[in-house]
């Protein structure tokens, strides 16, 4: 890749939006910031075979829950790592009921699985990073001066606490109160919390 | 795919949107003799289905979208009954100052104080909108209150449009008591008692005029489960009330030709909101009770207000959205996150002064246009600092702002970093807007207006706009009344004329 074709790339950062993130990957592709083929990621990383992929891949499913397990925490991670939270799965049932942002989010996590400097100050997959590593990279994300890396940070950032926070599991650890199958158990237990009236 | 060509139906009156523009013109026209249609692209549900689950519900009754830049994200409700299902049931009578700046900067000469007071009157009553007792408050709005009082600050309880509220805190997934006065509830059962009929899974894609006068709409039938497409119908009517909210109006009227001069779209104003966490040593458990209910109105621009321009509300502390504004990552996220009952919460409401644009895409589909501006900018830096300074007084252990990269602020002298921060809207953790306004504003001139003063589309007989999009500017308060006041407005003049047909 040549010097002119970095600058371009880096310039282009400055001016995207959103919408013109499918253009910046296309562009990064072309001049060699990101491989074409995608292969696999970790086993540890891979989804069940019992849940069908309709908007995420392989890959991207990888990248997510290795994103979201840095991005939610230590307990969550911990869960994610258990099996007994499963982002992608989230994400999958998020997108069916927001098909226009999948090809974006995809293009976002291939970005941050394959980015290499300029675009990325690493040189391995994401999922190929330890923890610490990986925490970099989302750190120098969120705090790039590129509005558009900024952006990237802020999508992965809120699909992956969607999918952390939006689960059922996720209750135990932050102490949130169980929802009830009966309108007037969620009424007695608000009434617990609530000051005298 | 060729999709199945419907029925044809008919009807004197279309009403596009079954929420706070919609449902109020919807009851007015029924009871007026019309024969009434309501379309709405949502589908409907009953208390019964309003569960305890975020995320679900978020994702059910609701489409979240996002301004052209991806900076700042917009939720509207997409459910029979509109954002009224979904909003948090606050009260707030259109501000004089509003009304008296459409006077003088959109030719709205006509919607003076006393003429449009009667229709917020009945919309006040219609919607059961009462003072909200201080007893009802939880420890939410109290941690608000509190550091408010002890700072010298104005703020009140805000009026809810409830009637017998058991304080459960799900105001925003749907009240699972009908308790919320919301227009699934109240509206569109009066609209259906007077022989309206509602079509839910309904997504008008165009509106159809001859000659220069409205004659009905095209129409796909989703399925209600896969929100896929199962049909096109057309419906003849020869007046149509567009109320599918901002996020779809000024899209729909500019996909179906009506341009307006350039007038279709413009104007595209919102109130920015970004909410403040702070952790306190005693236990809040901000789920429960009314999900907002109180406001300092000490830096607010109207009711009488002097101040900058924005109003700071307590908020829910629900996982989803206590997450979202968080800023940061991993193991300092978490920590705040796991102190969830101890945490309180409130949301800035700025009035901005930008303006953008509704476009729709070569597909039809909206695009919006939306920069915050620089000024802007620095009053929300303004109301995040006022809100911390709140929090604090009010003895928080600690007050969370969300911005990317600052530290959490434990007294005043902390706020310099906020002073000093880079602020724009990519760096905000969760910057959005529930309150959307324009794109299709009335106005007395017809070179910069969408709309005639009356709310029908210039130029175009039988079309006219009752939603927010009508509305020249934002209004500084939560605006549900406002839209149901101009709602009535707009339906109870075509209703005084008679069905048309």
């Amino acid at each position: 890749m040549s010097d002119a074709h970095r600058r371009q790339a880096l310039a282009s950062l400055a001016a995207l939006d959103r919408r013109a993130f499918l253009r910046l990957a296309g562009l990064a592709a072309a001049v060699g910031l990101l491989p074409s083929g995608c292969g696999d990621a970790a086993p540890a990383l891979a989804p069940p075979p019992d849940l069908p992929l309709r908007f995420l891949t392989p890959r991207t499913y990888a990248v997510f829950g290795a994103a979201a397990a840095r991005i939610v925490g230590p307990a969550g991670a911990l869960r994610i790592r258990a099996r007994r939270l499963d982002p992608g799965a989230r994400a999958e049932a998020f997108l069916a009921s927001a098909p226009t942002l999948a090809s974006t989010l995809r293009q976002a996590l291939l970005v941050l699985e394959f980015g290499v400097p300029p675009l990325l100050a690493k040189l391995r997959p994401f999922t190929a990073l330890d923890g610490e590593s990986q925490d970099a990279i989302l750190h120098e994300l969120m705090s790039s001066r590129f509005a558009t890396k900024r952006l990237l940070f802020g999508g992965v950032r809120s699909l992956a606490l969607l999918a952390c926070y939006g689960d059922p599991a996720s209750r135990e650890w932050i102490d949130y109160p169980p929802g009830h199958p009966h309108t007037a158990a969620d009424i007695e237990a608000a009434h617990h919390y609530l000051p005298d009236a | 795919m060729t999709l199945r060509e419907g029925p044809r139906l008919r009807a004197d009156a279309l009403v596009v949107g079954s929420g706070a523009g919609g449902a109020p013109a919807a009851a007015r026209l029924a009871e007026a003799g019309f024969e009434v249609l309501v379309l709405e692209a949502g589908p409907r549900f009953s208390a019964s289905d309003f569960l305890s689950d975020e995320a679900l519900m978020t994702a059910r009754l609701g489409r979240t979208g996002a301004t052209a830049s991806g900076a700042q994200s917009l939720y509207a409700g997409v459910c029979v009954g509109g954002s009224t299902v979904v909003n948090d049931a606050l009260c707030w009578r259109t501000p004089p100052e509003v009304l008296e700046r459409w006077r003088r900067e959109h030719a709205l000469s006509e919607l003076t104080d006393a003429a449009f007071a009667p229709f917020v009157e009945q919309a006040w009553a219609d919607v059961h909108a009462e003072p909200t007792l201080r007893s009802h408050l939880n420890r939410n709005a109290h941690r608000l209150e509190l550091g408010a009082r002890r700072l010298g600050w104005a703020g009140e309880a805000m009026p809810r449009n409830v009637r017998g509220c058991a304080r459960l805190g799900r105001c925003n997934w749907g009240c699972p008591i009908d308790a919320k006065q919301s227009a699934l509830v109240g509206y569109l059962p009066r609209a259906e008692r007077s022989g309206a009929r509602v079509l839910a899974d309904t997504q008008v894609t165009r509106v159809r005029v001859e000659a220069g006068a409205v004659t009905g709409v095209e129409a796909l039938r989703l399925d209600p489960a896969s929100r896929e497409p199962l049909g096109k119908i057309r419906i003849d009517a020869p007046l149509v009330l567009l109320a599918a909210g901002v996020l779809e109006t000024p899209a729909l009227l500019l996909r179906s030709g009506i341009a307006g001069d350039g007038a279709v779209g413009r104007g595209l104003q919102l109130h920015s909101s970004a909410a403040v966490t702070a952790r306190f040593a005693e236990p809040v458990h901000g789920y429960f009770g009314p999900t907002m209910a109180y406001a300092v109105t000490q830096f607010s621009d109207v009711h009488g207000h002097a101040g900058p321009g924005f109003m700071l509300e307590n908020t829910a502390v629900h996982p989803l959205v206590t997450a979202a504004a968080l800023p940061g990552f991993g193991s300092e996220h978490a920590r705040v996150m796991e102190a969830l009952p101890h945490l309180a919460r409130a949301v800035v409401v700025l009035r901005d002064a930008t303006r953008g644009r509704v476009e729709a895409d070569a597909e039809g589909r909206a695009r919006y246009a939306y920069e915050l501006e620089p000024g802007d900018v620095e009053r929300l830096r303004q109301a995040l600092r006022e809100l911390a300074r709140a929090y604090l007084a009010a003895d928080a252990r600690e007050v969370i702002l969300p911005v990317h990269g600052l530290a959490p602020i434990q007294n005043e002298s902390d706020l310099a970093a906020l002073d000093a921060a880079p602020l724009d809207p990519t760096r905000i953790a969760f910057l959005y807007a529930v309150h959307l306004f324009g794109g299709a504003a009335m106005g007395g001139e017809r070179a910069v207006s969408a709309c005639r003063p009356d709310g029908a589309v210039w130029d175009v007989r039988g079309l006219y706009v009752t939603d927010a999009s009508t509305l020249p500017s934002n209004t500084g308060v939560n605006p549900q009344i406002t839209i149901f006041a101009n709602a009535l407005r707009i339906a109870s003049a075509l209703a005084n004329r008679g069905p048309t047909s």
